[in-house]
């Protein structure tokens, strides 16, 4: 169901800015876990703001690069004058896509787990847990977040209407997350932003809440990237 | 299956009048069949959709009795192409494309682009950014005749090459043509479309306007066509009261065009022994001729 030939090439033209951000993330949690913090509270001073902006440029940025962009210079005619059907492009970027997130945050909280371990000389199994979760959580936020930009990759010809409109998107749902973080009164914004349903203080709590909000925001990533499929299959391209 | 590509009732409309409309061609096996049109007619919207880039709002389009845009995949296995807009994926050298298109062809040996590199002397492994325009064309020609497709779609494809190398090019297209390739191609370049096609389809404003066999104008004509200078005004005069059909008049330059026919031609002769000419010349119906005159005299809504 995949193209070998063009997940190498995807790989290859995404790869320099996943290791920037992956890194740049994992340094940063490393950086606040080695303080020795109780894992309990890097939910509040970190998990909560950083790596969703952070994973979010790299949504934005690959999204577009991975249909749009070579629709809007044209190269996708190269790559569709081979038998490789319109389908298989979408499925190997949409592959590429969700297992560079996965990546990104297996590698994150690993790098959590290891400081920890190091900084404290030792770590249960509860803490490893919620370290889990919460990079599970940025997962399934960030499957909502390119589910949402990968759609408007394949429906725009030109990529400046990606980055407005997708970008837009996931920017505002930021920006209104990041906006009730301050105080009582812009509170309210929480309820009009996705990012609201990646639960922190459940996760930290240990109570289950959090678990239908990550099924949630799985959902929408997958019916984002089923309808992306069928547009970039049933669309006209200016090739 | 005699007609590889088949073009039925083809209408795409963009709006305001842009789009093409009613669209009907029927290639057959073997031939080089050419597209003209000025900029905005049509052409490369026809070709995106036996690319299966584009889905019809009328009509259909097949290659050897295949939906283009049904089994627009599976077709690509016949077909090589070069689009209208040339613009690389990235990659390093011209080299390292060719080998990543082979990769997708599923293409094991480059000994063919190694020759048509050689006719079009090239150098692949240069840069593909730092390449001027004519080069990432014969790329793109490399690219679309290495893999030895039965059918070829060529949109434009001399744009940015020098008069030699579209040379080059048109020896390649009657090499193709030899194989018992079929070859569909669209430019605004008459010269290069009167030495390879058999036949040459007209476009304006997105509809056919007239097909053209070429062997009706190769020089084939009964009815030539001859301009006249004479030394002086009376001798200019006393030709203008002959009865040959007189076409054109330059008084300030003592010129004439006449159309005559290859039987009357001593008639002529007789005639001009006795006037004073300065030269005579034959004029060749081009294809050029042949379009400016259709597309001039034909209103398309």
């Amino acid at each position: 169901m995949i193209s070998t030939t063009l997940m190498k090439q995807t790989i290859k033209a995404n790869f320099s800015l996943w290791v920037i951000l992956t890194g740049v993330q994992a340094a940063m949690v490393s950086l606040i876990a080695s303080t020795g913090i109780p894992v309990q509270s890097t939910g509040q001073i970190y998990y909560n703001m950083l790596p969703g902006l952070l994973s979010a440029v790299y949504v934005i940025i690959t999204s577009n690069k991975l249909i749009a962009s070579q629709v809007d210079k044209g190269t996708m005619a190269y790559i569709l004058s081979t038998p490789v059907k319109r389908l298989k492009v979408a499925v190997t970027q949409i592959t590429f896509f969700i297992g560079s997130l996965f990546l990104m945050f297996v590698i994150s909280a690993g790098a959590h787990i290891l400081s920890d371990y190091i900084a404290m000389g030792d770590i249960n199994s509860s803490d490893i847990q919620i370290i889990l979760l919460l990079n599970l959580g940025l997962f399934v936020l960030n499957m909502a977040f390119s589910g949402i930009c990968f759609l408007t990759s394949c429906i725009f010809n030109l990529s400046k209407y990606v980055v407005a409109v997708g970008g837009g998107i996931v920017g505002a749902f930021l920006l209104l997350s990041i906006m009730a973080m301050f105080g009582e009164t812009f509170q309210y914004m929480k309820n009009f932003t996705i990012v609201s349903l990646y639960d922190i203080s459940s996760i930290t709590e240990t109570s289950s809440n959090f678990i239908w909000k990550f099924i949630v925001l799985a959902g929408i990533g997958a019916v984002t990237y089923i309808v992306s499929m069928v547009a970039f299959t049933k669309r006209d391209l200016p090739l | 299956m005699d007609e590889m590509i088949k073009i039925k009732n083809l209408t795409k409309d963009f709006g305001e009048g842009r789009g093409i409309f009613d669209v009907d061609l029927n290639i057959k096996k073997g031939e080089v069949f050419g597209l003209v049109g000025i900029n905005g007619s049509g052409k490369t919207t026809i070709m995106r959709h036996l690319m299966g880039f584009l889905h019809p709002d009328k009509g259909n389009t097949s290659i050897m009795d295949k939906d283009c845009w049904k089994k627009a995949a599976e077709l690509k296995k016949y077909v090589g192409y070069i689009p209208g807009e040339i613009s690389f994926p990235d990659t390093h050298s011209g080299m390292d494309f060719l080998k990543l298109q082979a990769d997708y062809m599923g293409l094991k040996s480059m000994a063919y682009a190694e020759e048509l590199i050689d006719h079009l002397n090239l150098d692949a492994t240069a840069k593909l950014k730092r390449m001027s325009k004519g080069m990432k064309q014969k790329i793109a020609i490399v690219n679309a005749f290495m893999y030895n497709s039965d059918i070829l779609l060529l949109d434009e494809a001399t744009t940015g090459l020098d008069p030699l190398m579209q040379k080059s090019f048109t020896e390649i297209i009657k090499n193709e043509k030899k194989k018992g390739k079929t070859i569909f191609m669209s430019s605004h370049m008459f010269d290069e479309m009167e030495n390879s096609c058999d036949r040459v389809a007209f476009l304006k404003n997105g509809k056919i306007i007239h097909v053209v066999d070429m062997e009706t104008i190769r020089g084939n004509e009964k009815l030539k066509e001859y301009k006249i200078e004479f030394n002086n005004k009376d001798d200019y005069n006393k030709f203008s009261k002959q009865p040959f059909n007189i076409t054109r008049r330059q008084d300030e330059y003592n010129q004439v065009n006449i159309h005559i026919w290859d039987k009357d031609i001593n008639k002529l002769f007789n005639v001009l022994s006795m006037l004073d000419v300065r030269f005579i010349s034959h004029q060749p119906y081009t294809l050029e001729k042949c379009f400016k005159e259709i597309y001039n005299n034909t209103e398309v809504a």
